[in-house]
């Protein structure tokens, strides 16, 4: 695994792919794992002793020094298998340690990142507040100076990992002071450090194996050097370590809709209806295919964040990512247990399990809705250039440009204070962006026939809303 | 050299401003960064633009709002659009 995590060439990264593959297969039972509402020890010790958690970590620290690409191939893998042991090493690899991978003082990294490779520590993220969900500018949680020691107060809601880890980044407001800059704070917090209470475990409707708690912190001090970077440049420093959480959450989407997909295909070419196979008959081809496209497409897509060249592209990809892969996983996993018929409703296939894990994907690391208000906003203010766009993808490329000189002209600067209208703006980018991956990745025209067909009614803005907000105002006034 | 405005017109920036920051107008500081400073996010910061343009009817281009970054970025913007500029 470090061999090949160090070199990434493709064969030793396939191969290493393949290996923890089977490693999941052999030690990871998915149904076991949801009713028991936790990933067994052993499975986290075998993960462990792979390099699993050390994957992405420096090398100098114990870890493989890999990067995104191979990171997403190995969670897509996870995912296909189980989608909490994918979460719980995802969430370890990405926001758990991404920031003090990135930011931290020597000093730190080498107190925390042996432990964090090996997994004999697990990390995670305290972002989410009871008041903040999506609105990181509401963050309640805030960091002050008190000698030569930081402390932190406040409350961390929906913490993924929050039951097993022994360290988290925590995100806090810090005022200004004569010794702290004013701005956005991320601070590594060893869960033992008084004054850090962890609650109770949280109910799902699926994830259920991946821990889920939250955390108060009072007056909790830490030294001055558990500080990441700089709170004066914080959104930055998060806006990196969110991008790396969503792809990597991306590539579980991948995995899961992979392994729908395989189930469905499996079973419709068993299962006979009126004389033929359902595999044969062609609204279910029709299903299949499209749900094929859509999981290359997604794959595409992580695949491009993985290869951004800058900070900026991967957080500009890494949101179309999290957006396109939640939503199009969704539809995948539908999908395959309608094609299942009562059986895809029954626990025992594993397709209802699938179904409840991935529904989550549209909600955490950012809301859907929000984010594509997001996108909208952030194309309308640095507008993506795409050059070399294959020839199928272009229709949907020169159809946002047209948009986006529509808004300008009809709305000005005043569009911002118009999240519809950015919020459809975002979806047109994200399909735009999911097609021009997915007509540079896929095999062959037919796959970009299919992928422009599914793209052309999410980024045409021909059909105009007819009702105004006056509308929406009379429709919700009244009882339904 | 900075450009000197109208007290009251600038004190009614500075609440707009509020309006849409998470700080209160008194504790606002042209130096301020709207987002590292006033903890507002990019959406959030260009939503304080379009409010701006809204109060005083300004034409602002979009390229132009999204460079803002500071409080005096932003009310030197405003001033730039209006006619005439107050003084």
């Amino acid at each position: 695994m470090t061999a090949a995590a160090r070199t990434e060439p493709a064969a030793l990264e396939t191969a290493a792919v393949d290996a923890i593959a089977d490693l999941a297969r052999r030690e990871v039972d998915a149904l076991a794992i949801d009713r028991a509402g936790h990933v067994p020890a052993h499975v986290l010790e075998a993960l462990g002793h792979f390099g699993a958690f050390g994957l992405t970590l420096p090398e100098a620290f114990g870890g493989s020094g890999a990067g995104l690409t191979l990171a997403t191939r190995v969670i897509e893998a996870l995912a296909t298998v189980d989608r909490s042991v994918a979460t719980t090493v995802g969430l370890h690899l990405g926001l758990g340690t991404r920031a003090l991978v990135r930011y931290g003082t020597p000093e730190l990294q080498a107190a925390w990142l042996p432990a964090l490779s090996s997994g004999q520590v697990i990390a995670a993220f305290a972002t989410s507040e009871a008041g903040a969900g999506s609105d990181l500018s509401r963050l309640a949680t805030h960091v002050s100076t008190a000698g030569e020691t930081l402390s932190l107060s406040g409350a961390k809601a929906y913490v993924t990992n929050g039951g097993i880890a022994r360290v988290l980044t925590v995100t806090a407001r810090c005022e200004e002071s004569a010794s702290l800059e004013k701005g956005l704070a991320m601070l590594v917090v060893p869960v033992g450090a008084k004054g850090v209470t962890r609650q109770k475990e949280e109910r799902k409707l699926g994830l259920r194996g991946s821990s889920t708690t939250g955390f108060l912190f009072d007056e909790v001090e830490v030294p001055r050097s558990h500080l990441l970077g700089s709170p004066s440049v914080g959104s930055a420093q998060l806006e990196h370590t969110l991008s790396w959480g969503r792809t990597l959450m991306s590539a579980g989407c991948v995995g899961a809709a992979a392994a729908a997909f395989q189930m469905a295909r499996g079973y419709t070419e068993l299962r006979r209806q009126f004389g033929r196979t359902l595999a044969s008959q062609p609204v279910v081809r029709g299903q299949l295919g499209r749900s094929s496209v859509m999981i290359s497409t997604m794959r595409a897509l992580v695949a491009a964040c993985a290869n951004a060249a800058t900070d900026a592209e991967l957080h500009r990809l890494s949101v179309s990512a999290k957006i396109f892969c939640s939503e199009e996983t969704g539809h995948v996993v539908d999908t395959a247990l309608q094609l299942h018929g009562a059986s895809g409703y029954m626990e025992d296939t594993g397709l209802a399990l699938l179904w409840r894990d991935v529904r989550v994907t549209r909600i955490f690391e950012g809301a859907n809705d929000v984010l594509l208000t997001h996108v909208g906003s952030l194309e309308l203010s640095t507008p993506t250039v795409y050059t070399a766009v294959p020839l199928l993808a272009q229709p949907a490329v020169q159809a946002v440009h047209r948009e986006l000189e529509s808004i300008k002209c009809n709305f000005g600067v005043r569009v911002f204070a118009r999240p519809e209208i950015l919020h459809d703006l975002g979806k047109a980018v994200v399909w735009r962006d999911a097609v021009v991956a997915g007509c540079r990745a896929l095999p062959d025209e037919a796959w970009q026939r299919i992928l422009a067909d599914e793209a052309a009614p999410n980024v045409c803005s021909e059909h105009r809303r007819l009702h105004s907000r006056d509308d929406l105002d009379a429709v919700l006034q009244e009882p339904s | 050299m900075t450009t000197q405005y109208d007290p009251q017109w600038q004190h009614r920036m500075i609440q707009l401003i509020a309006q849409v920051s998470t700080m209160k107008a008194e504790n606002i500081r042209l130096h301020h960064r709207l987002r590292e400073d006033l903890g507002m996010d990019s959406v959030c910061s260009l939503e304080l633009i379009s409010m701006l343009a809204e109060e005083f009817n300004l034409q602002i281009p979009v390229e132009e709002a999204a460079q803002i970054s500071t409080v005096r970025g932003a009310i030197d913007m405003a001033a730039r659009h209006m006619h005439p500029v107050p003084a």
